[in-house]
């Protein structure tokens, strides 16, 4: 039952492709054709949408913009210099390209409000060339007199071919980002929305990572564009108004955000509903409106979403775990030399001028009082925060001021004190994250996820949701995560906390064995009793000094080390 | 004395703007939930001046209390759509529902009242006054005293009565105001009724010099949005210097150039803002306790 059930979803998909092609084919008039024809353009414009908004999670309000310069390249090439189609397509999806890269280079970097106003901004202002610069676009009214398609010396007329060209390059479009949103890029761009902190530190480059997503979203609504002027024969600054972004938007929350198939069936339900409610004339918009409100209240993950609630997609059969490649680090020597580390925020020294080194495969502890910077002496040594001065040499180069990602991948990896695994996704997932910036795909990064977690014994959590776990279960799967990468260096982040003592005493012996391996561990905790026998030696930082360095039996007899913690009238 | 003129007019199209700025800086406190309708909400109170007049036979000035309140209503309405159900959603979503009440506004409007662009009445006569040698609207000069008693109302309001320290508590901290015994969910609604009261005034101030359009919208959240950005994000009086600069600037280019060149190097200026200081300019970028 299991079985016909899980086979429903591509049973649907296939019979749903089959129905529209025999109505395209047997029953629909030149009318409904051309309907057929604009829900094509608009499926391909929401596909990218899909990359952007969807995956990557980026609100971008410039995409009806993308659209419009695809439109107005095919147009004025088209209609002012008599260029064919073969000249005009590739122009068309290369101008929005680059104005996304111009652009995305520096307002991807903007938090999630500010890049939806920042692309607005875009998008306003095209517009605005575009109205005010009537010797090249003709101004308000726009370029008559577009020629259509030409393919290999073939004018495709209207109706039937037209359609059929604009749905292959649907099918084209849509196979293309469906492999991404599938592969290795999708996977990076879901980590990268939901946590940039985490992706960072599994060494995702997030800011590429973003624009690649922009980019190739401008590519796919410049490639709509181009279509949509040869199917209207005439561009006007319509084409660039909010409205086209409005539908956008519409289409894709209405079909789930994130799927191919969500941008198809949103397409085509959105541009034929005015066409089923004739009574509405201009006022389709208004529907609009309130199906986007309908859907973002009721249907968050849209027509795909309960699609997936009626016949759940087919589980994959999980890989067989294969140990990664060890990476090479450059020779002998210490895994980490820290000298004069420091780091104020706003006039306090979180970290003041800290010196210490770490060897390989040995675990030491860094404790002291709340609020003596040992958080801080993490973000900066895995590139969080920034040092004031002071230098950092991991295995050798010297990577202070680095990016998180940049020194992730030169050997270290970090869990957060808070945990960052996304509820949504299953541990497998979570874990093969750590992978996506080492291995060629999904498969190998799988196999390898699949490696760390039975290393810990939690091989057989690998299918259920990272949401459903208890706290103990969570900090095995962060420890996989880490420890997936096979690090040089391991820093945590109070990982004991909230454990029982048989969960404790099982971490220690990970710890121990991580470090068997080479790997160096520092470890931030509180539990003493956790601690020191499981650290070969113990760092007491206070108030942003390094107070004690030395074997974790001579911490408790330590006089300033007392003093910190008890205060300092009983020293 | 171009440039008095100038500074008069631009100071008045400023107080206009504060007035939207300052609805969506209210709302955005409270609720750290970006209020993208409030453009289509201030088009939306011009044309209810401009659709209230003809049945109102009282000058502009007697209506905006009847504008205010409609508007207060409305608001309402639109928290209990478009905010209340998505209150534990991430911010994105409410981000997305007000565009869906901004759509649904504009074309509401379009279908209602037609696309042309539409005149409210003048607050007084919509005669001139002259005052040695300098000759200034009326409505001008209205525009700024209403909208700097009205901002000057929301100053006292906020900072000496008791509704004003439960909203002040709520924009703060929802929890802790929610422990303390505030209403949190009332002080919310309130909030979205003050903002929303706020943008339907300036619509009504707007509308009778600048004509209001169905699709207006666009460009006042945006104007509204840069005058939060300059101003400080989540900044009250910041919100209302933002919203003065950018009048002066759109007046000042505007009279040397064009408008609409003065509306593009407003963008592209907010652009470069945005480029060289991420989080604003006086924001405080947030910092995740790892």
């Amino acid at each position: 039952m299991r079985d016909l059930r899980s086979l429903g979803q591509p049973l649907l998909l296939a019979s749903g492709a089959l129905a529209l092609t025999s109505y395209a084919l047997l029953y629909a008039s030149p009318y409904e054709l051309r309907v057929l024809t604009v829900a094509g353009v608009y499926a391909l414009a929401v596909t990218g949408f899909q990359i952007v908004f969807g995956l990557a999670g980026a609100l971008s309000l410039a995409h009806g913009a993308f659209f419009g310069l695809g439109a107005y390249a095919t147009g004025i090439l088209g209609s002012r210099y008599g260029l064919g189609f073969a000249a005009t397509f590739p122009l068309s999806l290369l101008l929005p390209l680059v104005v996304a890269l111009l652009v995305g280079l520096p307002v991807l970097r903007l938090e999630s409000h500010y890049f939806a106003l920042a692309t607005l901004g875009v998008a306003q202002v095209v517009l605005l060339l575009a109205v005010n610069l009537p010797d090249l676009t003709g101004g308000a009214n726009g370029l008559p007199g577009v020629p259509g398609v030409v393919l290999f010396g073939w004018a495709v007329p209207r109706g039937l071919p037209l359609a059929a060209l604009v749905w292959g390059m649907v099918a084209f479009g849509g196979l293309l980002a469906w492999r991404v949103a599938r592969g290795r890029l999708g996977r990076a761009l879901v980590l990268v929305r939901d946590d940039p902190l985490a992706a960072a530190a599994l060494g995702l480059d997030v800011g590429r990572l973003r624009l690649a997503a922009f980019a190739l979203s401008a590519v796919f609504a410049g490639a709509a564009g181009a279509l949509s002027v040869h199917t209207q024969r005439v561009v006007s600054p319509e084409v660039l108004e909010f409205p086209v972004m409005v539908s956008v938007l519409t289409m894709a929350v209405v079909g789930g955000r994130g799927r191919v198939a969500g941008a198809i069936l949103g397409a085509l339900l959105l541009i034929h509903l005015p066409e089923w409610f004739r009574a509405l004339e201009r006022s389709y918009l208004i529907v609009y409106g309130v199906a986007l409100l309908a859907a973002v209240i009721a249907a968050p993950q849209g027509l795909t979403g309960l699609l997936d609630r009626l016949l759940p997609p087919r589980d994959r059969a999980p890989p067989r775990p294969v140990p990664p490649a060890e990476p090479a680090r450059s020779g002998p020597g210490p895994a980490l030399v820290v000298r004069g580390l420091a780091k104020s925020f706003g006039g306090v020294r979180a970290v003041d001028g800290v010196s210490f080194a770490l060897e390989p495969g040995a675990i030491t502890g860094l404790i002291g009082p709340n609020g003596s910077g040992k958080t801080t002496v993490i973000n900066l040594l895995s590139g969080l925060e920034r040092p004031d001065a002071g230098t950092v040499e991991l295995f050798g180069t010297e990577t202070a001021g680095w990016r998180p990602d940049r020194i992730a991948r030169a050997g270290l990896a970090r869990t957060f004190q808070s945990g960052a695994l996304p509820d949504g996704a299953t541990v497998l997932e979570a874990v093969a994250a750590a992978r996506l910036a080492e291995d060629p795909g999904l498969v190998p990064a799988e196999a390898h996820a699949l490696w760390a977690l039975e290393r810990l014994g939690a091989g057989g959590l690998a299918g259920r949701l990272c949401g459903d776990l208890p706290a103990a279960l969570r900090r095995r799967v962060e420890l996989a995560r880490a420890l997936a990468r096979r690090p040089g260096l391991l820093l945590l982040d109070e990982p004991a906390a909230g454990l029982t003592d048989a969960e404790k005493a099982d971490l220690a012996g990970h710890l121990r064995a991580a470090a068997a391996e080479g790997t160096a561990v520092l470890v931030v905790e509180h539990d003493m009793g956790f601690l020191l026998p499981l650290a070969g030696r113990v760092l007491c930082l206070d108030q942003g000094r390094l107070l004690y360095e030395g074997p974790p039996e001579g911490v408790r007899r330590d006089p300033a080390v007392v003093a910190a913690y008890l205060g300092e009238g009983t020293a | 004395m171009i440039i008095l003129q100038l500074l008069v007019n631009g100071v008045a199209l400023g107080a206009a703007y504060a007035l939207v700025a300052l609805g969506f800086v209210l709302v955005l406190n409270a609720t750290s939930a970006v209020n993208f309708a409030q453009g289509d909400l201030v088009m939306a109170g011009g044309l209810l001046a401009v659709a209230a007049a003809p049945l109102l036979p009282l000058p502009g000035v007697l209506l905006l209390p009847v504008v205010m309140a409609l508007m207060a209503g409305l608001g309402v309405l639109l928290a209990l759509a478009a905010y209340m159900p998505l209150r534990r959603r991430p911010p994105v979503s409410v981000f997305i529902s007000t565009i869906a009440v901004g759509i649904i506004l504009q074309n509401g409007a379009s279908v209602l009242f037609g696309p042309e662009p539409r005149a409210a009445p003048p607050l007084f006569s919509g005669g001139s006054l002259s005052l040695g040698g300098l000759v200034v609207a009326e409505q001008s000069l209205a525009i700024i005293a209403v909208a700097g008693l009205l901002i000057a109302a929301q100053g006292w309001l906020f900072a000496r009565t008791q509704l004003g320290r439960r909203l002040r508590a709520t924009a703060q901290d929802p929890e802790m105001a929610r422990a303390c015994g505030v209403p949190v969910t009332a002080m919310i609604l309130a909030t979205f009724a003050l903002g929303t009261a706020y943008a339907g005034v300036a619509g009504l101030l707007l509308a009778n010099q600048f004509f209001v359009a169905p699709t207006a919208g666009g460009d006042l959240i945006l104007k509204a949005y840069i005058a939060v950005t300059i101003g400080g994000w989540g900044s009250v009086p910041g919100a209302v210097a933002g919203a003065l600069v950018i009048a002066l600037f759109e007046v000042g280019v505007s009279s040397v150039l064009s408008y609409p060149v003065a509306l593009g190097a407003l963008y592209v200026t907010l652009l470069l803002i945005l480029v060289a200081r991420p989080q604003g300019l006086f924001g405080e970028a947030a910092r995740r306790r790892a």
